[in-house]
């Protein structure tokens, strides 16, 4: 438990994130911790899931996947299909993108999905598949760098594509809305969105525990050297693929699930989330927090998303602007991010001594 | 700021996790105009950025000018009217989240927007959730029936039909063929569906039909239009165009059409969401004939649309509104007798409350500046609109070729699907 | 249509036949129709059409001025009274000609689709008999053989005996003998399918396979045999055309494709950065040709159809200027961190396209058509040359040109290629790298400056469209082989091909998403792409 904790801002993610969970299970609806607060608080803990993933394989192995929406969505569209598929066994109401297409019945792939597990498994299992496909032709063929970048890039965007079409099977462009019930509780009532903000901060912890493990292992130290010299690391007899293939399902995985805690609290999936921009804007959040620190992805998550929730009301015009001055600022200026600005980057001597160089 | 204390940061990022999301999030800028005792508040779910905003970005003023109007003739109920307005940038989920927002955060009084079908199904499940009211100021694809939504424009078996009856009299051009091709999604694929099931009760066999699908924001209409060529070459009678295509692919289709060579006497186009502003930008000389359907054109004749063309003309000028004052459509309209009926609904209730408002429905009516007297009744939430064919002309504007004698009945669910 | 066309006849045979006198009253009665019902209009048109085929000269001339004058919504109609003709002259009435004054509340009659052809053809027919020079008379003609059993007999046996001009009077003759199609006379018919075979459309096909349910088909046997070897020979040429056609859109959609790819090509080439601004560079070229085009409206009325070809020198130059501006500030600093730069280019694309918003607004641009990008000519089959396709088609095969002659053969592009080649040996034997990624990133910024002049004519101008192009341009790049212009050609033309190829079958979508896996699966085999300089794989 120590060594977990050996790194200061990492302690300090996770204990404010411990305390936002005791905070909302006592005062959750009541105060300013008003339902709509404490369903952005969810929807923040989703996104800083899906952070974390990414910063898994970009900061430790330093693979930067333009393509994370992919995995994000294969969670969400299949954690849609169940609740579709719950409510309609509890209300028989015809889900809409059915009703223009002249479907009468659930195509054959929809078999099972209202068994909360069975889709579970599938959500996870399917994003671990996907992954592994792509990754092991990449990796096999050592395509990396900003190659891998621009292919998975276009991998999401060809999801979108076929994603955008109603003849794909999962709503078009309208993708899936209208869940009535989650787990038997009316969706959107005030206690769903205490129970899913909590079950997301909570996942959001334990990713955050788990992650930690990894990196602080003998594990971990292979990954960071494979992201500083995987060439000399392949001399000394050390093989990546496997290591490599390995993290990245896991993010993968990790990513389905932020996008299966995702779906039930904003209540609508569509083929936007598999926009390429969506992809690059959770490697903003990561580069913005800090790379290489899982503590950065979770604070550039809840930072530049909570900015986002509050100035696209609030300053609409001003947000694209201030979004691309931070990014060209971290870039330039604090190339470990907000973790820089604060002074916070506490490390064991053998990962600081090449921090800062993740290409 | 590196003196930071770790100490200190330790404390503020824990802060952040609760506070950033209590102060900061649920405090909008919006809400620093108190909420004064006498006033009453009304949202708006129009994007001004992303793909819709040329288009959805006028009715936000078109709301705050019909509100204008009736703070000017001393308020609703006793009460000023407020206008809310927010930026869901063409994202759809953002419609929903905005409009949660107004509904608990604004309490507003009623909502007004969105403008895709896409849009309006992301928002049902909140309105319906919080026992809101929306006006929905587009035509659309019928099939549905909330009683939280008002449905201020037609339904396909009142728009479309009567259009596609005009191109197959003798009247219009005794239409036998049908190339039927939209965006995919929902409305396009509900119109079509319906469409389709229409022909086949007219004895109009399959072959004479045909369906594509573009995505929305396609723009190389190449291959479609060499399509429509072929299929206009084939034997079988007069073809025609059901266009259902929207937002930047409506003038993209229309640039290739003319650059093949096609003319409206040839294959005449019937767009069902073409509006005057997606005619700028082209020479509309080699269009002129093209056909669309709605339940307002600018030409209409009348007073009423006289004062509202003068009216928005001004208000352009005086709000420098980025749009052109001597253009308005449909949705335009529509949007303002929203706002209008709603006012009348609150006041024949006396109250603000949602079932007492919609209770009120029942028998309003009020002068619509398509030059029909528009009204509703207890039976739904849709409203009785009268319905025009248009012509493109020259000046990148419609002629009224026909209009309805009356307001037909409203049939919210379509006979033929 | 049968009935409809004896009535014609019979008409066009009473009104040659009729007296002067009763000339007004007829005319007031063909303003008033146009003035009345759709229906009553539409026996109007048919007055006029058969007015084409009448011998008096005045009587032609009087038809085609008012045919006109109701397309061009000149003629204005009180609640009662006649007819009066405003177009911009002194307002006359419309049936005697004489000065009228124009009253005060007319309405201008708003012409339905039926009744629009019907004036359509009798516009045509009647400027076939009275246009002013045989450029005129022969676009007459041209719309009169499509729909030549539509058209009174009279009118091409009048217009061919007055034509002075000897090739359009063989043209006429011929249109009046395909007339005669389904004429009773057998050897009028051969003659007609003889003649019409020598147009090689689906329409003609159609019309053509028509004749099969003939009995004649059935009866006689060199009366088949012609119809099926006419048959035959548009089939032929409908394939050819569709082959052109094939091809046509394939090369237009890879001039496309190669525009938004090569100045990619050239920086990511050179200097490993990925720039994800580009598309919004390409967008910025756009604004720019739509600039210049305003300028010119103001300052030069004149020249406002050659904005295209004016606006290249600034096009190129401001984004140039851009791009060499985004260099020295921010991608030098960030040469060693390729991912960072993908970050930083993202975040200036985001910035550019905000800034044109505020700016210019969302709506699309509107763009003038000159005459050079308007409309196509027909060449076989039903394969169209469209103007503004051939345009980008030939301003990237000049683009093409340049940039291979300043990579190849000036001393800036030996640079580069030293420097794509090898950085840091090229900086050893003193070549000045800084200044030749400066420069290069410029060269590669106006370049896609010049794409969006291309683009301009094709596609809507917004500040999102750049986004359209952003991936698919990148595709083209790797597959092509990064920095290499052959590469990069070659790979637009394939890409380009195939995508066509797919579409007609499955879809715009499909085709795209086929070719996109193609591209995945084939980087996996040969991750440098199609070609690529020797040496090292970075």
């Amino acid at each position: 438990m120590r060594a977990l904790l050996a790194d200061k801002s990492f302690a300090a993610t996770l204990g404010a994130c411990v305390l936002a969970i005791l905070l909302l299970a006592m005062f959750g609806g009541a105060g300013p911790l008003t339902p709509y607060v404490v369903n952005a608080i969810g929807q923040l803990a989703a996104f800083a899931i899906l952070a974390v993933s990414l910063d898994l394989i970009w900061g430790y192995l330093g693979i930067l996947s333009l393509g994370h929406g992919l995995f994000f969505a294969i969670g969400g569209y299949v954690a849609a299909m169940h609740l579709l598929k719950h409510s309609y066994e509890v209300t028989s109401v015809v889900p809409d993108f059915m009703q223009f297409m002249g479907w009468r019945e659930f195509p054959l792939y929809w078999a099972g999905l209202e068994h909360a597990p069975y889709a579970l498994v599938l959500g996870l299992g399917l994003a671990a598949l996907v992954a592994f496909v792509f990754g092991y032709v990449s990796f096999r063929s050592k395509v990396g760098g900003v190659y891998f970048a621009i292919i998975s890039q276009a991998l999401v965007y060809v999801a979108m594509l076929l994603m955008f079409r109603n003849d794909t099977g999962f709503g078009g462009n309208n993708g899936m809305t209208g869940f009535s019930v989650v787990f038997g509780w009316p969706m959107g009532a005030p206690g769903t969105l205490l129970g899913l903000a909590l079950a997301s901060l909570v996942a959001l912890v334990i990713v955050l525990l788990g992650c930690r493990l990894l990196v602080t292992s003998r594990v971990g130290r292979l990954m960071v050297a494979t992201r500083d010299d995987e060439v000399r690391l392949r001399s000394l007899g050390f093989g990546t693929l496997w290591l490599k293939l390995a993290v990245w399902c896991g993010s993968a995985v990790i990513a389905a699930i932020a996008g299966m805690l995702y779906v039930p609290q904003v209540g609508i999936i569509n083929p936007r989330v598999l926009a390429p921009e969506l992809s690059i804007e959770i490697a903003v959040w990561v580069a913005v927090g800090g790379r290489g620190y899982l503590s950065g992805a979770v604070i550039g998550a809840f930072v530049v998303n909570a900015l986002k929730f509050w100035l696209s009301t609030a300053a609409p015009e001003a947000w694209p602007f201030i979004l691309s001055g931070l990014v060209v600022l971290v870039v330039l200026v604090f190339p470990n991010g907000l973790l820089d600005i604060a002074g916070l980057k506490l490390r064991p001597r053998w990962f600081r001594s090449t921090a800062g160089q993740v290409p | 700021m590196t003196s930071y204390s770790r100490r200190h940061f330790l404390k503020s990022t824990a802060g952040a996790v609760a506070a950033t999301g209590v102060s900061s999030l649920s405090m909008p800028a919006f809400i620093r105009s108190a909420s004064a005792a006498d006033v009453v508040k009304l949202g708006c779910l129009f994007s001004s950025s992303g793909t819709m905003a040329n288009v959805e970005g006028r009715l936000n003023y078109v709301i705050q000018m019909a509100a204008d109007e009736l703070n000017a003739a001393g308020g609703v109920n006793g009460k000023t009217v407020q206008v809310v307005t927010s930026d869901p940038a063409s994202d759809w989920p953002l419609y929903a989240q905005i409009g949660r927002q107004m509904l608990q955060q604004e309490k507003v009084s009623a909502l007004f927007g969105c403008w895709t079908s896409v849009s309006r199904k992301s928002v049902l499940p909140v309105v319906e959730q919080a026992d809101g009211l929306l006006f929905y100021p587009l035509h659309f694809e019928g099939d549905e029936n909330s009683k939280n939504v008002v449905y201020v424009n037609s339904p396909p078996a009142s728009s479309v039909l009567p259009a596609v009856d005009y191109l197959m009299s003798d009247d219009g051009v005794t239409a036998k063929r049908f190339f039927m091709l939209g965006s995919d999604y929902v409305w396009p694929r509900t119109i079509n569906k319906q469409l389709k099931a229409y022909f086949k009760s007219k004895g109009i066999p399959d072959s004479a039909l045909k369906e594509e699908y573009v995505p929305l924001g396609f723009s190389n209409f190449q291959t479609l239009v060499n399509q429509i060529r072929a299929f206009a070459d084939e034997p079988g009678g007069q073809p025609v165009v059901i266009l259902t295509t929207v937002g930047s692919s409506i003038p993209d289709f229309f640039r290739e059409f003319i650059n093949q060579g096609i003319k409206s006497t040839d294959v005449p186009v019937l767009g069902l969401d073409v509006v005057e502003a997606d005619l700028e930008g082209l020479d509309t000389a080699p269009l002129v004939g093209h056909l669309n359907c709605w339940a307002y054109l600018q030409q209409a004749a009348g007073p009423a649309n006289e004062r509202f063309l003068k009216d928005w003309s001004a208000y352009v000028d005086a709000k420098k509104a980025p749009f052109k004052g001597d253009v308005v459509i449909d949705p335009m309209v529509s949007a303002y007798d929203s706002v209008h009926l709603w006012a009348l609904a609150a006041k024949k209730a006396g109250s603000f409350e949602v079932p007492q408002v919609r209770a009120a429905f029942d028998g309003i009516s009020f002068d619509c500046p398509s030059g029909y007297k528009i009204k509703m009744t207890a039976e739904n939430n849709y409203v009785y609109r009268g319905v025009f064919i248009g012509s493109v002309n020259e000046k990148q504007g419609f002629d009224i070729l026909w209009q309805s004698e009356d307001t037909p009945k409203p049939v919210p669910f379509s006979p033929f699907s | 249509m049968r009935p409809l066309f004896t009535l014609v006849c019979c008409l066009a045979a009473l009104l040659s036949a009729q007296a002067a006198s009763a000339q007004a009253i007829e005319r007031s009665a063909v303003v008033a129709g146009l003035c009345g019902t759709a229906a009553a209009g539409g026996e109007a048109a048919s007055h006029l059409l058969a007015l084409a085929g009448t011998t008096n000269a005045e009587d032609v001339s009087w038809s085609l001025s008012l045919t006109q004058a109701v397309l061009n919504r000149q003629l204005k109609c009180p609640a009662a009274g006649p007819g009066v003709v405003d177009d911009g002259r002194a307002p006359r009435d419309a049936a005697t000609l004489a000065p009228a004054p124009l009253p005060p509340s007319a309405r201008t009659p708003v012409l339905n689709l039926r009744n629009r052809g019907a004036l359509d053809l009798a516009q045509a027919a009647l400027t076939l008999r009275a246009g002013a020079d045989a450029g005129v008379r022969r676009g007459a003609l041209g719309v009169l053989t499509r729909r030549a059993a539509d058209v009174p007999l009279p009118v091409f046996e009048q217009a061919a005996a007055a034509e002075t001009d000897p090739s359009l009077k063989a043209e006429i003759e011929n249109t009046a003998a395909i007339a005669a199609l389904n004429s009773p006379d057998m050897a009028k018919g051969l003659d007609a399918l003889e003649r019409l075979s020598a147009t090689r459309t689906r329409r003609v096909q159609t019309q053509i396979a028509a004749l099969r349910d003939d009995p004649a088909y059935a009866g006689d046997r060199t009366f088949k045999a012609a119809v099926d070897s006419a048959l035959t020979r548009v089939e032929g040429g409908i394939r050819i055309g569709n082959m052109l056609a094939a091809l046509y859109n394939g090369l237009s959609f890879a001039s496309i494709l190669f525009m938004a790819a090569i100045g990619l090509s050239i920086i990511f080439g050179l200097m490993g950065v990925i720039n994800l601004a580009q598309g919004e560079l390409i967008m910025i070229g756009a604004y720019v040709t739509w600039l210049t085009q305003e300028v010119l409206r103001a300052a030069l009325p004149g020249l406002v159809d050659y904005y295209l070809l004016v606006a290249i020198v600034p096009a190129f130059l401001v984004t140039a200027l851009i791009g060499v501006a985004l260099e020295v500030t921010i991608l030098r600093h960030l040469y060693r961190r390729p991912l960072m730069s993908l970050l930083a280019t993202w975040a200036i694309s985001l910035f550019l396209i905000n800034a044109v918003r505020l700016g210019f607004g969302t709506q699309n641009l509107q763009f003038a058509t000159p005459f050079y990008v308007a409309g196509g000519v027909p060449v076989i089959g039903d394969f169209i040359v469209t103007w503004n396709r051939l345009f980008a088609i030939a301003f990237a095969a000049v683009t093409l040109g340049l940039t291979w002659f300043v990579v190849q053969r000036t001393g800036l592009g030996l640079d580069i290629r030293a420097v794509t080649q090898n950085r840091d040996m090229a900086g050893c034997i003193g070549i000045p790298t800084r200044r030749v990624d400066m420069l290069a990133f410029g060269l590669g910024s106006g370049l896609a400056g010049l794409a969006g002049l291309s683009l301009s004519p094709i596609y809507n101008v917004n500040p999102q469209m750049g986004a359209n192009f952003i991936i698919d341009a990148f595709m083209v790049v790797v597959l092509g082989g990064v920095g290499t212009i052959g590469g990069t050609l070659i790979a637009a033309l394939g890409v380009g091909q195939i995508n066509v190829l797919i579409e007609p079958f499955w879809g715009a979508v499909a085709a795209k998403v086929i070719v996109l896996f193609l591209i995945i699966g084939f980087l996996q085999f040969r991750p440098e792409g199609l070609f690529s300089a020797k040496g090292r794989r970075r």
